[in-house]
């Protein structure tokens, strides 16, 4: 018997094992449709060798609903109730474009007042989902309690939105020319007295600082986390001529160090009223763009709460006829929303539907990312990747 | 904006500008060209969206054009620049007969999952394109939903219900009559 310990013995099995080449064959792994990690019905199909990821191919269509078609044998006021469907999670802010372009088309002058409500509940819609945001990515690193205290928060903010349009995540709330009178505010037979709910403003001044503190409790609690630094850090960089490129818009491009905010460089909503920082990243890494999404928040709420102090008075209409004919022309309005740039390129042809409505959404652009940002990557940072791209399938689908 | 639009009136013929938006007009043979040029000489580096239009007179679905039109393709992108508001469309028109046109995944990586959308939803077909395949729809699927003449099963199985629906609304108001909503 061969004394292996021996050393002279060790050298040879050493030698012997160089020169056989091993081979590792390629494993094809299945990540979803059904996977909690893919925040809906996301497909991956990932190469691997060992832990380390080749080559990612995004299956996506599982939550296609054919909005664009269906559009174009809706009304104008009907598609309303359908864009509040594509990224649910921001219900609010799905209406906010396309409104706006119908109403651009229209040549129709909305009342402040209307504007103001409307950039609230919009900057609610975003807090919203950025706390969504803020519990399910801690989740999907594997930090299981920020999730409970995001829901918990994220509720406050539903309630108030809630309290006004009368849906939690599918408001409906914007019409064109304005907003819906608020619901279960004052007696229906009088309009105008029909505004936003009894106590509106004291609750959403409590609800905000509320949210201002929750923004400063997740950077303790989760941006303080040393694992969660460990598994975040310079994962995933992405830089800003790729994210630029690949229409990579909203936080994720912020978070590359590129400081772009649709709020200022447009006018969909009175913005430019209010003072806020645009949060900006330096790394573009998966830390980068939690952190860029915490700051957001605190942005946001300061927005609201100014809009509250300045919220002037008046209609919650302008005067739109009972038929409601967009002239004939073209307009595409963009707006920030939380995942990012989201605009309808509206084809009217002078009728009660658009001839095309060209739906882009943000997610759809943010995660064409993917076969590039996980190229290379470890196997556990994939969920790390993705997790902090913050895409909502039906954003991505329509 | 307005060195701008007039550095971009001084190298391209057809343009307009409908509601601070600046649209191109170009023909299908310098579409990668147009872009190339956009993309260095006017700085419109995000690539925000490529779609079609499908132009035609007989219609399945929806209302048909009011003023006759050629039937065709019209595809679309839209540009912009991250740190200021300039935001252009470029179009051009092609053939129904023979849809095809070159790709810009050279120039704008992000046109790839677009470009494979307007494939499987109107037939288009993109030249030079690296990975031209359906990208939402199921394998085996026929015909291309986007096109107007393709008919919303859904519809013809059930009419939709209720009475008031897009095709049974329709009344010419009887006079100039505005109402407070």
């Amino acid at each position: 018997m061969v004394n292996t310990l021996d050393p002279q013995n060790f050298n040879n099995f050493s030698e012997a094992s160089v020169s056989v080449e091993i081979e590792t064959e390629d494993m094809t792994l299945n990540i979803g449709p059904q996977h909690p990690s893919t925040h809906g019905v996301l497909r991956l199909v990932a190469k691997v060798d060992g832990e380390k990821v080749y080559d990612v191919k995004p299956v996506l269509g599982y939550m296609h609903r054919g909005y664009e078609k269906l559009a174009e044998v809706r009304s104008y006021p009907q598609i309303t109730t359908l864009v509040n469907r594509i990224d649910w999670v921001a219900g609010f802010s799905n209406e906010i474009p396309f409104i706006a372009g119908a109403e651009r088309l229209m040549e129709i002058e909305v009342p402040e007042r209307a504007k103001h409500i409307r950039l609230i509940l919009t900057e609610m819609a975003r807090i919203s989902s950025h706390f969504v945001f803020n519990g399910a990515y801690a989740l999907e690193v594997g930090a299981l309690t920020p999730i409970f205290y995001a829901m918990e928060d994220r509720e406050r903010v539903l309630d108030l939105i809630e309290s006004v349009t009368g849906g939690r995540f599918h408001p409906n709330f914007n019409r064109i020319g304005g907003v819906k009178p608020a619901a279960g505010s004052g007696p229906t037979t009088k309009k105008d007295i029909q505004d936003l709910p009894a106590g509106f403003y004291r609750d959403t001044k409590v609800a905000m600082q509320k949210v201002i503190e929750a923004a400063d409790q997740f950077q303790n609690l989760i941006g303080g986390n040393e694992v969660f630094k460990k598994r975040t850090k310079n994962v995933g960089i992405l830089t800003a001529e790729t994210a630029e490129a690949f229409g990579v818009s909203g936080p994720i491009l912020r978070a590359s160090g590129v400081k772009s905010d649709l709020r200022t460089l447009t006018d969909y909503l009175p913005y430019d009223q209010f003072e806020y920082d645009i949060p900006v990243g330096e790394n573009g890494d998966c830390y980068d763009r939690w952190d860029v999404r915490v700051k957001e928040m605190v942005e946001s709420a300061k927005i609201v709460l100014q809009a509250i102090d300045s919220m002037p008075s008046g209609p919650l209409q302008a005067k739109v006829p009972k038929v409601i004919k967009v002239p004939k022309g073209r307009t595409y309005v963009r707006a920030e929303n939380p995942k990012g740039e989201m605009g309808y390129y509206i084809v009217s042809d002078g009728g009660l539907g658009p001839y095309r409505l060209k739906v882009r959404t943000a997610s759809f652009s943010n995660i064409s990312i993917l076969p590039l940002l996980l190229e290379g990557a470890l196997l556990p940072d994939l969920i790390a990747i993705m997790g902090s791209l913050d895409f909502v399938l039906g954003d991505v689908d329509r | 904006m307005e060195d701008f639009l007039s550095k971009i009136n001084e190298n391209f013929i057809n343009t307009d500008v409908e509601f601070e938006t600046i649209n191109i007009k170009v023909d299908s043979s310098q579409w990668v060209e147009t872009h190339q040029k956009l993309k260095d000489e006017f700085d419109l580096k995000f690539f925000s969206w490529l779609s079609a239009i499908d132009w035609d007179n007989e219609v399945s679905i929806g209302e048909a054009p009011k003023e006759s039109v050629s039937p065709s393709f019209e595809i679309i992108t839209c540009l912009s620049n991250v740190s200021n508001n300039n935001l252009v469309t470029v179009s051009t028109t092609i053939s129904k007969l023979e849809p095809k046109i070159t790709s810009l995944v050279e120039i704008y990586a992000g046109a790839n999952w677009h470009e494979r959308e307007a494939y499987e939803m109107f037939g288009i077909n993109f030249e030079n394109h690296p990975n031209l395949e359906k990208l939402y729809l199921p394998d085996g699927y026929e015909g291309n939903p986007m096109l107007k003449s393709f008919e919303l099963i859904s519809r013809e199985v059930k009419p939709w219900p209720g009475e008031v629906d897009v095709e049974g609304m329709p009344e010419e108001p009887e006079s100039d009559e505005s109402v407070d909503g």
